[in-house]
């Protein structure tokens, strides 16, 4: 009996181990940007952004900026299937330490929809913050995409 | 072999903890920045990336080269074929990897630069050169795969068609940079293409005085700033960083010193490009700045 323990308890100490390895996921970055570029049609490719995000016992936020030329039109797609946990995404005029932000998009009502998008012109920056919820059960995580088309 | 049962025990969890260690351990910037001199296509072929851990830091979204001379070509600017770099020295720039990333970008800009102006045989030059320059930073297969070279030819005098390829290779390559964790690359490249496009942008403005051209500069000289950001989230990388970011800096000193721009910036008001002008003085110091930093790149 000790015989067929043994080797099961190995496995699922291995199993805990590698649970407790920092958050150290995988994203398939090239499988979610070819999904991006599909809902980017009929706009041309520009640019796209992976972000990393690892859910804390605190909310936090992640923040990448996005230069723009203010004469054209954009699309920014965004995919998070990569993600064990909804995050919102929202999207300023101005960077997270400004004082008079103005708020542009939220992905608060879309529920638990994993792709969506969101079109803009006449502006020369935004800023893309992934507010990422609190967790009470570990750190675990994974990541979001987005990608910028241009008319 | 028998292999006694308490051994084994013990075994199999060392190894864990091992990898454990190993996994956690493989991300440094400076493993980084050895690690892409040699990368090479069979560590391509991984779909997937690692998650970092840190979750301050803000990230920077560049660019591609593509938009920055659609914007310029939008201006009415025209082409002038002596601006371009020897599409002949690529051999030249494999000597380290800033030199090989930053010529990447200025033979995209110059490949960009030429498809904008409908020079499709200078087009498919300037691609091989980015091929070229690509191959030495392990990004073959993006120039390699779905016969891009074969659909290039064919879709030569189409616009769309040529543009619609030469995003898509930008699209490969910008995940495989962020698959062999060489972001700091893309940086780098973006900021050669930004400094190559400038320079282009500053020479046809100096022939030919047109002022949307220079709308179009002014934008892209807003740009400096956001440059600066990237390269220092990056400054680590490689040796040459400091060198760049100061170079850098240098530009968006003196373009935030253009007196319509300071008043803007002290008003806090959205600059109107179209309306501001710029005394022959500021846009030769400027110019002699990006000049410099051009030549800097590539010699």
């Amino acid at each position: 009996m000790t015989k067929i323990i043994k080797p099961i308890v190995s496995i699922v100490i291995v199993f805990v181990l590698m649970a407790f390895q920092g958050g150290d996921v995988l994203c398939n970055s090239k499988e979610l940007k070819e999904k991006a570029k599909m809902a980017l049609e009929p706009y041309k490719y520009d640019s796209s952004e992976l972000t990393r995000i690892l859910y804390k016992a605190k909310e936090t936020v992640k923040e990448v900026e996005v230069p723009l030329f203010i004469g054209e039109k954009y699309r920014i797609v965004f995919e998070l299937e990569a993600l064990p946990k909804q995050v919102e995404v929202q999207i300023y005029n101005k960077d997270k330490d400004s004082k008079n932000r103005k708020l542009l998009f939220s992905s608060k009502d879309m529920g638990d929809k994993k792709e969506f998008q969101f079109e803009v012109s006449k502006v020369r920056h935004v800023y893309v913050d992934y507010a990422i919820p609190q967790t009470e059960t570990g750190s675990y995580s994974g990541c979001a995409v987005f990608m910028v088309g241009y008319k | 072999m028998k292999v006694n049962m308490n051994t084994k025990f013990l075994v199999i969890p060392l190894i864990a903890i091992s990898l454990a260690f190993v996994s956690c351990g493989g991300n440094s910037e400076g493993a980084k920045s050895k690690e892409s001199a040699s990368v090479s296509d069979t560590v391509l072929v991984s779909d997937t990336v690692s998650l970092s851990t840190d979750d301050n830091e803000v990230s920077y979204n560049l660019p591609s080269a593509l938009q920055i001379a659609y914007v310029f070509k939008k201006s009415g600017a025209g082409f002038v074929p002596s601006l371009l770099n020897d599409k002949e020295s690529t051999n030249k720039y494999n000597t380290n990897n800033y030199k090989r990333a930053v010529n990447f970008g200025i033979y995209s800009a110059d490949l960009a630069y030429c498809l904008f102006n409908k020079k499709y045989q200078e087009s498919k030059e300037y691609l091989k050169a980015c091929k070229n320059m690509g191959a030495s930073l392990g990004l073959n297969s993006a120039f390699e795969s779905d016969n891009m070279a074969q659909r290039f030819d064919k879709n030569i005098a189409n616009e769309d068609s040529v543009i619609k390829i030469v995003s898509s290779v930008q699209l490969k390559t910008d995940v495989m940079f962020e698959q062999n964790k060489q972001k700091h690359v893309t940086v780098i490249a973006f900021t050669g293409a930004w400094t190559e496009s400038m320079y282009i942008a500053l020479e046809v403005y100096a022939k030919d005085k047109n002022k949307k051209v220079l709308g179009s500069l002014l934008e892209q000289l807003l740009l400096s700033e956001t440059v600066v950001k990237a390269l220092k989230s990056h400054q680590a990388s490689e040796p040459e960083m400091p060198t760049l970011i100061s170079a850098v800096e240098n530009i968006n000193t003196q373009f935030n010193a253009i007196t319509d721009v300071k008043s803007a910036i002290e008003k806090d008001e959205e600059m109107d490009f179209n309306a501001m002008s710029i005394s022959d003085r500021e846009l030769k110091t400027i110019s002699e700045s990006v000049k410099s930093l051009r030549t800097s790149m590539i010699n």
